[in-house]
């Protein structure tokens, strides 16, 4: 439905994207839209300020886009039914990750997931997969960062309840409730979980993260039925994800809110954050940061007299999460 | 909460002697070359597992003594098993056991045996709760016979030889 008159500005949010083409919302209209040769070459000189030339597969690989999922654009229809977008409004926040890299010499860059995010909603399987906990650790790092809150959500809890890994999941839970992190058990079978999730996901943009096949688009179709996103059982024989979700697309919820889904991903590399602020993104660290014999200058490693080091001998900052930590900060 | 271990072959630098370790399990006959082969000194880095790396502590744990692994012959009847070394944390005072590696110096290994700690009792007291037995004077012969192979060897021809 295109309702606008060309050359009138419109604008509106980046809800889905392809090669090159961006579907646009606007109230209950959505428009197929491109980008003005002026934005891209204002965002040539942006990203290549020494004048250099922007490769031009880049986009087709989708390494650098300037617009993404979540962003407020301005765009006007153009006569051949498209919209072109002529301007992005600066982003609120962004979520971002290290760019998953070919060979371990390959440049790497930035990949921004999405923007303008109330909430950051990270999705793991209580089993098939198995949870990955560093994982989670980055993907809080990265929205604590931004200055995102983080909601995670556990799937398929039908799938260990009555066993002895129900007792080992409620453990790490207990361990990331006690930091702050509020925690949804939920299960797509059963129905678990489903109503809290629709509370807190209420009149918010929030983003659906995760690795493949944790059921982040069955989770979507549960809270809206209509949807009819395409989902997959894990591979039985690896019990991996199938990487069934491949693009990024922006839903609107009834009651309220719009919900990101993703694709799965493999590997989330923290970017833009120098090792030495990992810490102020760790929420039990952060009061003991300074505290140190060395103060701000402490690594946190080896160092004598390091509080978080001491804090974590005492029990008040899970082990576990210190190595994560540590493990960050050596992959920065 | 299971954890992976992970394979600990990294080389490194002895934090009590400064000596540079190769950790390759060709020379040291060990998965995890876990204490310095010239000082046997070694780091507390794993807290509930060998290899888990979970431990804030990071502090040097000197030698305190030798134990052995109980293993069995073929009727069953239990008997001396392999030499491991025991290690105490010099800031925590956490007790844990290592294998002696194929590279470690017997002469060291021996004066651990032969030198223990002045608070010897409250040692084997600590080493009683971690379940762990320290041998003793009267075991000399299984560590002479474990390092050198005869039971009756004396420190003074070993220092004599070398």
């Amino acid at each position: 439905m295109q309702t606008q008159n060309t050359n009138t500005l419109t604008s509106g949010v980046v809800i889905n994207k392809s090669t090159g083409l961006y579907t646009i919302s606007h109230g209950e209209d959505s428009v197929i839209c491109r980008l003005s040769p002026k934005l891209w070459k204002d965002f040539d000189a942006m990203t290549f300020p020494e004048g250099k030339q922007r490769d031009g597969l880049a986009v087709n690989n989708k390494q650098i886009d300037p617009v993404v999922i979540g962003d407020r654009v301005t765009y006007t229809l153009a006569d051949h039914g498209q919209g072109i977008i002529v301007d992005i409004a600066p982003r609120r926040n962004h979520l971002a990750r290290r760019a998953a890299k070919p060979m371990p010499s390959a440049h790497a860059f930035e990949q921004v997931i999405a923007a303008n995010l109330d909430q950051v909603i990270p999705i793991f399987a209580a089993a098939e997969p198995p949870p990955k906990w560093p994982m989670l650790d980055r993907y809080l790092v990265a929205a604590e960062s931004c200055g995102i809150p983080s909601i995670i959500v556990i799937t398929k809890f039908d799938l260990i309840k009555g066993h002895r890994a129900e007792t080992e999941l409620l453990a790490v839970i207990q361990r990331y409730q006690e930091i702050g992190y509020p925690i949804i058990l939920t299960s797509a079978i059963s129905g678990q979980g489903l109503e809290d999730l629709r509370q807190v996901m209420a009149d918010k943009t929030s983003a659906l993260v995760g690795k493949s096949g944790v059921g982040k688009s069955t989770l979507l179709n549960m809270l809206e039925p209509g949807l009819g996103i395409r989902v997959q059982a894990v591979n039985p024989t690896t019990g991996k994800g199938r990487h069934t979700t491949t693009n990024l697309e922006m839903f609107t919820l009834a009651n309220g809110g719009a919900i990101i889904d993703t694709p799965g991903t493999r590997e989330f590399g923290i970017w833009g954050l120098n090792p030495g602020e990992i810490a102020d993104y760790f929420p039990e660290m952060r009061p003991l940061l300074g505290q140190c014999r060395f103060g701000l200058s402490c690594q946190h490693d080896q160092e004598p007299g390091c509080a978080i080091r001491k804090a974590v001998m005492d029990g008040q900052i899970s082990p576990y999460r210190y190595k994560s930590y540590l493990r960050m900060k050596a992959d920065l | 909460m299971r954890t992976k271990v992970q394979a600990v072959n990294a080389d490194f630098i002895c934090k009590h002697c400064g000596a540079f370790v190769k950790a390759h399990r060709a020379t040291s006959g060990v998965v995890n070359r876990n204490h310095c082969p010239y000082c046997l000194y070694s780091q507390h880095l794993d807290l509930c597992k060998a290899g888990d790396r979970l431990c804030a502590c990071k502090a040097l744990m000197a030698p305190v003594g030798l134990t052995h692994k109980i293993s069995r012959d073929k009727f069953s009847h239990k008997r001396p098993g392999e030499l491991m070394l025991v290690h105490q944390c010099q800031y925590c005072g956490e007790l844990s056991i290592n294998r002696v590696a194929t590279d470690d110096d017997p002469l060291k290994l021996t004066a651990v045996f032969e030198n223990m700690p002045p608070d010897i009792d409250q040692l084997h007291k600590a080493c009683q709760e971690h379940g762990i037995s320290l041998l003793n004077r009267n075991n000399r012969s299984i560590v002479m016979s474990s390092l050198f192979g005869l039971a009756s060897v004396e420190i003074q021809d070993l220092l004599s030889i070398s």
